[in-house]
């Protein structure tokens, strides 16, 4: 396995209290597989990506518990200069705002290049061609005029291919992409995602895509994590979650999408608003708004289910669910 | 189909660009709309969808009158409101109200929910009798299915759907006629989202409301529109009920954008035919010649460098009374089923 994370857990210290992001987080990916992390806003999809590539913010953020296996070492146990090291070459992220990603008095061919000669200590001119050789791979039109560009300078679409080509740039094992393409418009989204699914087979990257997008996710993953509440509530393969999903939550979600083929008379609509992290419910942190939900949802906290060899729920009526 | 409320013929808005300090040259524009027609009828939902940068929010704020037209028309119930000012202008203001996108940024952070809702009031005082306000207020939070107690709250402490609900109940304060409501639920979650196209679906029955719906998102938009416009660089390129246009477009890039919408669906990836579109939208600024999408088009000849393509029915399905038979900006418009037919679709209607 290239990254195994093992229950993780991560808190926020804040004003109101101790807010609980993540509460035993595990996921795994291989090599040139795409591992889709699905959440809405506060389900601690992102926070579990940042600890794993080692960017939270601490404090206010503190890794409480938990294993970070990449290709068979804790990265947690890792001293600070080794796992920069590691962040730079092995893994590599890709934000959803290129924007603010990316420096804004540098031009485009010096970030680029810059990789490689921190890295890789190539001369400045040898760099250069390689920026060039990377805005080639990703399809960005008369790169050798543009390596001189500055950020502002490029559109959306451009901008996040130069943030792909710069997650690129020393050949990661694995990348870990936020929600890239949310920013960018349809046309542009489907040129960029297509993109990224070409250059991951290609290198036989690992992936990790954060995305609230159903379509997205049933589009490119292969295994896919559905979070709620800093907890992974259901994870299958692709096909079958879409198929007959095993957790109230996962269906909710599929339900309450509006179709392009047809055109529905009311949506499904999952009620009440997620939780606040500072105060999760007791029990299943879902069962105030689980249309399913009984006296045991409200006492005991499901664990991760075994629906199958492939297949969890943390659901103790996935049974119920999976049968519709 | 009944009178139109509201009519919309060459609406035009151009932002010019201008160069020097004190002795201004205008030297170009941006040419945000570009020659806009379309109307709406009463208890009717038209959708206009499009990328960013297509003049879509830009028509939006042209009808509520927070801009004002370089050239054409908008006329509500038969009368040109374009040039209308003073007390006219504020009397037909009453009846197109807005919703706006972001819920964070729309609500004025420092005012009760009951002050913003209940502002429309003092900017139109014979819309309610000041003792009869706050009752007003209560019964517009209850109608969008919040707390009346909530009145004297702050936004800041009202989730992202319940502020986009309060949004909507100070559209509503002055019982408008016309909503326009640009990208309503594109910064929700997916959740939230359905509780509050399912409320204005409510709201357009309960108060007979006549809605443009503005978005990006193809699938929303098709959910709860009766027709569709489909906006590129300031014009709408194809128009007609949403079946026609999801089910039988005849615009290249009508095909273009439905072909690049990810569909719930991981078994439709295999035998599913996607359209990917070169490069990216030109520049509002510098609009190419003849057709404006031709820079992207597979299809693009010297005709279109050339002839400008009128927004009507093609020629091709002009006899024939078929779903392909609606307005459609292209020279060599033809029908192509790029959404994949419903036959394929596995999921059931809700949990339990």
């Amino acid at each position: 396995m290239l990254l195994d994370a093992r229950d993780l857990h991560v808190e926020f210290h804040t004003r109101d209290g101790i807010a609980h992001a993540v509460n035993g987080v595990g996921y795994a990916v291989d090599a040139g597989q795409t591992l889709a992390v699905l959440g809405e806003s506060g389900s601690g999809k992102s926070v579990t990506a940042q600890a794993v590539m080692g960017i939270l913010d601490t404090p206010p953020g503190r890794i409480t518990q938990g294993r970070i296996l990449f290709r068979g070492r804790d990265l947690l146990t890792l001293k600070g200069e080794e796992r920069r090291r590691i962040r730079g070459t092995e893994m590599a992220m890709i934000f959803q705002d290129a924007l603010s990603a990316l420096n804004p008095v540098m031009t485009v061919g010096d970030q680029l290049g810059e990789m490689f000669v921190v890295h890789r200590g190539m001369s400045r001119k040898d760099a250069r061609a390689r920026a060039v050789e990377l805005m080639e791979r990703v399809r960005i039109p008369a790169a050798a005029q543009r390596v001189r560009d500055y950020p502002h300078q490029f559109s959306g679409g451009m901008r996040q291919r130069i943030m792909i080509a710069m997650a690129l740039a020393l050949e990661p094992a694995l990348i870990i992409a936020d929600e890239p393409t949310t920013a960018l418009d349809v046309t542009v989204q489907a040129q960029v995602m297509d993109l990224l699914a070409d250059l991951q087979r290609e290198y036989r990257m690992g992936l990790i895509l954060i995305t609230h997008d159903l379509g997205v996710v049933a589009d490119v993953a292969d295994r896919i994590a559905v979070m709620y509440a800093g907890r992974i509530v259901e994870t299958a393969p692709v096909h079958d979650l879409y198929k007959a999903p095993a957790h109230p939550y996962t269906r909710g979600l599929l339900d309450s999408i509006p179709r392009l083929d047809h055109k529905g008379r009311q949506l499904y609509a999952i009620k009440g608003l997620p939780p606040n992290l500072t105060h999760i419910p007791p029990g299943c942190s879902f069962h105030p708004r689980c249309p399913m939900a009984r006296d045991v949802c409200r006492t005991d906290e499901p664990p991760l289910y075994e629906v199958s060899e492939t297949r969890g729920s943390a659901c103790h009526f996935w049974r119920e669910c999976l049968d519709g | 189909m009944a009178e139109p409320i509201l009519e919309v013929s060459g609406l035009v808005k151009h932002y010019p660009l201008t160069r020097g300090v004190l002795f201004k040259k205008q030297i170009g524009a941006v040419k945000a709309v570009d020659g806009v027609d379309f109307t709406l009828a009463q208890g009717e939902t038209l959708g206009i969808v499009g990328e960013s940068g297509c003049g879509k929010s830009t028509v939006a704020r042209l009808l509520c009158g927070l801009e004002r037209p370089t050239a054409g028309t908008i006329t509500f119930k038969g009368e040109d409101i374009t040039r209308l000012s003073g007390k006219a202008l504020k009397a037909v203001r009453r009846n197109i109200q807005m919703v706006f996108q972001d819920p964070y940024t729309s609500l004025n952070p420092r005012m009760t929910v009951g002050d913003i809702i209940g502002e429309p009031y003092d900017i139109h005082p014979e819309a309610a009798p000041k003792g009869d306000r706050r009752r007003r207020v209560q019964e517009l939070l209850d109608v969008v299915g919040l707390d009346p107690e909530y009145i004297n709250r702050y936004p800041h402490q009202f989730s992202g759907g319940q502020r986009q609900r309060i949004g909507i109940a100070r559209g509503l304060a002055l019982r408008p006629e016309i909503i326009v409501a640009d990208e309503p639920v594109s910064a929700l979650d997916v959740s939230i989202q359905a509780q509050v196209v399912n409320l204005l679906a409510r709201l357009q029955t309960e108060f007979d409301l006549s809605y443009l719906f503005i978005a990006h998102d193809l699938s929303i938009v098709r959910h709860i529109s009766d027709r569709v416009a489909v906006m590129y660089l300031g014009r709408i390129v194809e128009t007609g009920r949403d079946s026609e246009i999801y089910d039988h477009p005849t615009h290249p890039y009508t095909q273009a954008l439905l072909s690049a919408v990810p569909v719930p669906d991981p078994d439709a990836r295999e035998h599913r035919e996607r359209i990917i579109l070169t490069g990216d939208v030109p520049s509002p600024a510098d609009i190419p010649s003849g057709c404006r999408f031709r820079t992207r088009c597979w299809k693009a000849q010297e005709r279109c460098v050339v002839e400008v393509p009128a927004l009507a029915v093609p020629a091709a399905f002009r006899d024939a009374a078929g779903p392909a038979a609606h307005p459609s900006a292209c020279h060599f418009a033809e029908e192509k089923q790029v959404v994949p037919p419903e036959e394929s679709r596995l999921n059931g209607n809700g949990p339990g």
